[in-house]
């Protein structure tokens, strides 16, 4: 029960490694086209914040509703809580690229045009970073607040410290729907400072609550190949599988519904934004993402027997890892670049910082006990049978 | 003709799940099941297997090319209609293939699932103990290829299991089917 990850020196190898070939694709970025850097960084930041959001929205779920089967793997997501402060760090530089992300913040260009005048009091530098600091500290104040009242039933048990992590995760969920909404208002919709769509918000937070579930059960059944979390059983798969699956629908479902408005309304101003996604070069990649997140994980996790399968689920879930990276591609390059570009910098980008949080959360995970031993609801993990 | 049953009566839902696997492991072939509320471990403990869902992926598949074919020719081939600069064959199909779809689907797997099980308006019903829809949970045996001592040998098993009463139904067989 008090069983740490021990992390074997190969893991750490890989993950020097590919943190190297992250720094690496960066200097080269940089050096050769600061342009495709600043976008880069934010792709890859903007990946990892929607899946730590996502995963630690899934651990707060299960706490308002007292969910017993999900209480032998609250140590994975409060393991990736903890790559918010590193995300912090990692976001930072980015503010000094904001003149060459943001269309908005060229005084020249706002002189001229009525609509970013019209905008200016929310989409101007000052106010932009006042929220940037906000967010952060909402998010790693109450994340790590979570962390610490686990960490304390732990030592202590009784249900005291359950009420209390029940409380702050509805606290954390009423702030993170603000946040993470304005979030991506400020870093992926004022891309294309023009456009606007209401749903935005919703159709990136249901992007990344449904591959933050898709990491999550990665990572369980890794950790159970490697021997710990020995509890996990067919019944787990299946929960985690039909959580994948039905939030691959209400991905596809909000992705429709931004588009198909967007279609019928046939408003210039709203379909200047899928003009270029549709048509020309980014076109494979616009059907790729809707396929890669919706159909294939609808189609794989149709039959019962797939969806409890371990390996099955080890391809699945990578795959779909993959298609959020180019939901999030989608998202800024073209606003940003125009061109599709696909090299060193974008996957040596990528993989800096997969070995980055691979290591972060390992470093978490080894540092406390992998099963919440206290947890009132634990028993119920232990003895899951499907519902 | 008819054709005998042995039947246990069990008072509480706790007991019937481990009661079927005590059955079971004596090697006794348990017929049915029958409780007035669904129970989980029941479906999996009786080893039943359905083939339903491979029906249901099946007219899924019909359906969305059925409907797809459908579209193509209504606003393609057939009456094509230029309106906003809009590509005829586009995304909004998505919506009513998806509703069509899902509506094909689950009206023929409920016909299916009807023809299989030979359900029909007016068919008379099998009850084994009218008590299962109230509040008894009851387990079938069938008695017809026992001989008398292999049938002492059941009735033991459901009193050892904890039945609270064993009967013994005759049932109606219709002989065409």
């Amino acid at each position: 029960m008090d069983q740490k990850l021990v992390i074997p020196l190969k893991f750490k190898t890989v993950a020097y490694i590919l943190m190297a070939i992250g720094v690496a694709a960066f200097i080269y970025a940089f050096a050769s086209d600061p342009k495709r850097g600043w976008a880069n960084l934010l792709i890859n930041n903007y990946y990892f914040v929607a899946l730590a959001i996502g995963a630690t929205f899934f651990g707060a779920l299960q706490y308002i509703t007292q969910s017993g089967w999900s209480s032998g793997f609250v140590r994975i997501h409060q393991g990736i809580a903890n790559f918010f402060p590193v995300l912090l760090v990692l976001m930072i530089p980015l503010l000094f690229g904001i003149y060459s992300l943001y269309h908005w913040s060229h005084h020249d260009a706002v002189a001229h045009d009525p609509i970013l005048q019209h905008k200016e009091p929310y989409l101007n530098t000052p106010f932009f970073i006042i929220r940037f600091a906000i967010y952060f500290a909402v998010w790693i104040g109450l994340t790590q607040l979570l962390r610490k009242l686990s960490f304390k039933e732990d030592l202590e048990g009784g249900l005291r410290y359950f009420e209390k992590s029940e409380f702050y995760s509805k606290v954390y969920i009423f702030s993170l729907a603000l946040t993470f909404s304005m979030a991506t208002f400020d870093w992926i919709m004022s891309i294309d400072a023009h456009w606007f769509s209401t749903i935005f918000a919703i159709r990136n937070f249901a992007m990344g609550f449904q591959h933050a579930v898709v990491l999550i059960t990665l990572v369980a059944i890794i950790l159970n190949k490697m021997g710990y979390l020995p509890f996990l059983s067919k019944y787990h798969l299946k929960d985690f599988s039909k959580y994948i699956f039905i939030l691959s629908i209400i991905w596809g479902y909000t992705w429709f519904s931004q588009y198909i408005l967007i279609w019928y309304a046939n408003i210039p101003e709203e379909t200047i934004y899928y003009v270029p996604r549709t048509q020309g070069e980014f076109t494979p990649l616009f059907y790729t993402e809707l396929a890669v997140n919706w159909l294939f994980p609808f189609l794989a996790l149709m039959s019962g027997k797939v969806s409890t399968n371990k390996n099955a689920l080890l391809i699945i879930t990578s795959i779909l890892l993959i298609g959020q990276y180019v939901d999030v591609y989608m998202q800024v390059t073209v606003g940003t670049l125009h061109h599709l570009n696909i090299g060193f910098i974008e996957i040596g980008g990528f993989l800096g910082f997969v070995g980055l949080f691979a290591y972060v959360l390992a470093w978490s995970l080894s540092r406390k006990p992998l099963v919440a031993k206290n947890h009132p609801l634990l028993n119920e993990c232990m003895e899951h049978h499907g519902h | 003709m008819t054709k005998t049953n042995i039947i246990g009566v069990y008072e509480d839902e706790d007991q019937i799940v481990e009661a079927i696997h005590q059955i079971q492991d004596k090697g006794i072939k348990i017929k049915d099941v029958f409780t007035p509320i669904p129970l989980h471990g029941v479906f999996e403990a009786l080893k039943f297997e359905t083939r339903l869902p491979y029906a249901t992926f099946l007219y899924g598949v019909v359906g969305t090319s059925i409907t797809f074919a459908f579209l193509y020719w209504t606003s393609v081939v057939s009456y094509p209609l230029k309106f906003g600069g809009k590509p005829l064959n586009s995304l909004s199909f998505i919506i009513i293939m998806f509703v069509a779809t899902i509506l094909i689907a689950t009206f023929l797997t409920f016909m299916t699932f009807f023809i299989r099980q030979k359900l029909f308006p007016g068919k008379e019903v099998k009850v084994y103990d009218t008590r299962a829809t109230d509040d008894k949970f009851i387990i079938v045996i069938d008695k017809e290829e026992l001989s008398e001592a292999e049938a002492e040998n059941v009735k033991t098993a459901l009193t050892e299991s904890g039945a609270s009463e064993i009967n013994e139904v005759e049932e109606e067989i219709n002989t065409k089917g």
